[in-house]
């Protein structure tokens, strides 16, 4: 037994240099794509708006002020102190928005962490014991898949008071699936290497292989869930203006468009606005992971 | 033919199975969940005797196996129970509603009444999303890395960006109401479609794009592209009889995968034009605890998830004879 632990340990480093620099290489060609870096570029300058503008500005998010009501936006003649313009209530619709901003992102990010440790760890087991747990836990995929997300979501949280951790916990039962098909697969092929059958040799538990596989297998997967983040970003705002999302007076950018709609006609901006801002984070985090995604397709050359 | 009926009965069981599981998980859901369905449809001011006796009537006291079963059995003869809470005409009853089981409309015909008109909208929505992406993806998968790709990519996700409701929204506002070229708040004939359609195309199009870009780019590497140029074959010819028809598997499998996305996106864009049909209907019915239209939409919607899917393999199967069932 004595030799075991070095040669085991050989591989297991063996194996963290291989992933490491793939990771790394991956990284490193997505960002030289010019996309990368427009999506970066807007995502920083967002976060940083984000963050600082909240702390700066004299407006309130909730505090009604009736007189300053449906003022349009500084291009269309409104004022300074309300750059987006203000909603039907006289709240400032850019603190507003950008409120809106930091807990979509929030939810989505806590939304697509869950789903991710839910799918690889069921996909993992599905593909590495394979035999009736995976045929079960595959099903099991399967019947979560075919029903719609909307549908899930709508008669849970209509049903259950919807809370942010309701949210999530929605959000990400919807999305597992997805992350445990990749993973079953990529766990079935995987399994069948060297490393594994060494590992296994050499009397190393299913868990200890499991761990050792999944430094292999997950980070390529856990760079393109940077599209899931903007994805359950969308939905998000979709439960919020059903009216199951983020509830008033917290502004989420569903509640915002929700009664936006109302006043379409005479004050089209309340809408908008919002609309445009979530828009502009999206399309920069879909263009990071869109590169990301590329420059995975070359390194794997499709085989994740 | 063997391995075919072989195949197509492993698969309808499975699809059997899976629609069972999912009912199942509906129906014990919508009866754990609080709120009372004979309560809403009866009004607030009716005495508790009355409405325990009219759930006892409609058997929603008894175990929930006992209910889900007689459910079933009425369902393999193709009754799917009446609506807790629409008049025939699609109104909602709701406070005033007679206790004749005849006054309420039955779920079939609920849903065969929608179900033309979502068929009608995603079919269009596809014609839409195809005439978009396909062009694109293939342009940017046969001159992978210069300008074609590039702007598929932009193009996809920008596309990807847009949250489909505000999209709808936009729309709505700008050629509906601003504009009046187009009108699209309800339905009153096939125009109605165009807007709604419009706004799905623009969710299904970018998955397309991108498929369809990664696995054009992939073909053209293949040994069997250039061999076919070889051959003298004109690269149009190659493109359309091998590129285009190996690139097509992939594509078909993802659409396969995202048929829930397409659902819910169908769902949420009817909410937002009240257009009338099955995404509308499932709105409508969760809001009302309408149970045994929410029941039969969950079963319908699963069906045809199966169906379609399991139309996607032997499409791909046809197209691709390598692959196996």
């Amino acid at each position: 037994m004595s030799t075991t632990s070095p040669t085991d340990a050989t591989s297991a480093s063996l194996a963290t240099a291989k992933e490491r620099s793939a990771a790394r290489r991956m990284w490193a060609v997505a960002s030289s794509y010019t996309q990368f870096r427009i999506g970066l570029t807007i995502f920083v300058i967002l976060a940083i708006v984000t963050i600082v503008w909240p702390l700066l500005s004299s407006a309130s998010a909730t505090k009604l002020m009736i007189a300053d009501r449906a003022m349009p936006p500084i291009f269309l003649g409104g004022r300074w102190d309300h750059i987006l313009g203000t909603d039907q209530l006289g709240r400032d619709l850019l603190l507003r928005s950008l409120i809106g901003l930091q807990n979509s992102i929030a939810i989505a990010l806590a939304a697509v962490i869950l789903m991710f440790v839910i799918g690889s760890v069921i996909g993992m087991i599905a593909g590495f014991f394979g035999g009736w747990l995976d045929i079960i836990l595959m099903r099991l995929t399967d019947a979560q898949l075919s029903i719609p997300l909307i549908i899930l979501a709508i008669t849970i949280l209509t049903v259950s008071r919807p809370t942010p951790a309701g949210v999530i916990l929605v959000l990400a039962l919807s999305g597992w699936p997805t992350y445990s098909r990749v993973t079953r697969s990529i766990t079935l092929s995987e399994r069948r290497k060297e490393y594994v059958r060494g590992a296994q040799i050499l009397g190393a538990s299913s868990f200890r292989i499991m761990l050792l596989m999944a430094q292999l297998i997950l980070p390529p997967i856990a760079f393109v869930a940077v599209l899931d983040v903007a994805r359950m970003m969308i939905y998000e705002a979709i439960l919020g203006f059903i009216g199951i999302g983020v509830q008033p007076p917290i502004p989420s950018f569903g509640n915002v468009m929700a009664d936006g709609r109302k006043y379409l006609i005479n004050a089209w901006w309340i809408a908008t606005m919002p609309g445009v801002l979530l828009f502009t984070s999206l399309l920069s985090i879909n263009l990071m992971g869109a590169s990301l995604e590329r420059a995975r397709n070359r390194l794997y050359k499709g085989t994740i | 033919m063997v391995f075919l009926l072989g195949f197509l009965a492993r698969r309808l069981l499975q699809g059997a199975a899976i629609i069972g599981l999912v009912s199942f998980a509906v129906f014990a859901l919508l009866r754990v969940i609080p709120g009372d369905p004979v309560r809403l449809m009866l009004g607030p001011m009716t005495p508790d005797y009355v409405v325990e006796q009219t759930a006892r009537q409609l058997g929603l006291r008894d175990p929930l196996l006992l209910q889900y079963l007689r459910y079933m059995k009425g369902v393999m003869k193709g009754e799917l129970g009446r609506s807790f809470t629409k008049a025939p005409s699609g109104e909602a009853v709701g406070g005033n509603l007679d206790l004749n089981r005849g006054e309420r409309a039955k779920v079939f015909d609920l849903i065969a009444g929608t179900l033309p008109l979502t068929f009608q909208l995603a079919g269009l929505a596809l014609v839409f999303a195809i005439i978009i992406a396909v062009p694109l993806g293939l342009l940017g998968g046969l001159h992978a890395d210069r300008w074609p790709d590039s702007l598929a990519l932009y193009v996809a996700s920008v596309f990807v960006s847009v949250p489909n409701f505000w999209l709808g929204i936009m729309l709505a506002l700008i050629f509906t109401a601003q504009l009046g070229w187009i009108p699209s708040i309800g339905y009153n004939g096939f125009v109605y479609t165009v807007l709604p359609a419009l706004v799905i195309a623009v969710e299904i199009a970018p998955i397309v794009i991108r498929s369809l870009t990664v696995s054009v780019a992939a073909t053209m590497q293949q040994p069997f592209v250039e061999i076919a140029l070889l051959r003298g074959l004109s690269r149009r010819q190659v493109i359309i009889s091998h590129v285009l028809r190996n690139s097509a598997v992939p594509v078909l499998n993802l659409f396969g995968v995202q048929l829930g996305t397409l659902l819910g996106g169908v769902l949420i864009v009817e909410y937002i034009f009240s257009y009338p049909g099955l995404g509308f209907l499932t709105v409508q019915s969760v809001l009302q605890r309408d149970f045994p239209t929410i029941q039969a939409i969950a079963m319908v919607t699963t069906s045809v998830f199966v169906l379609i899917n399991l139309l996607v393999d032997l499409i791909s199967a046809y197209v691709d004879r390598r692959l196996d069932y």
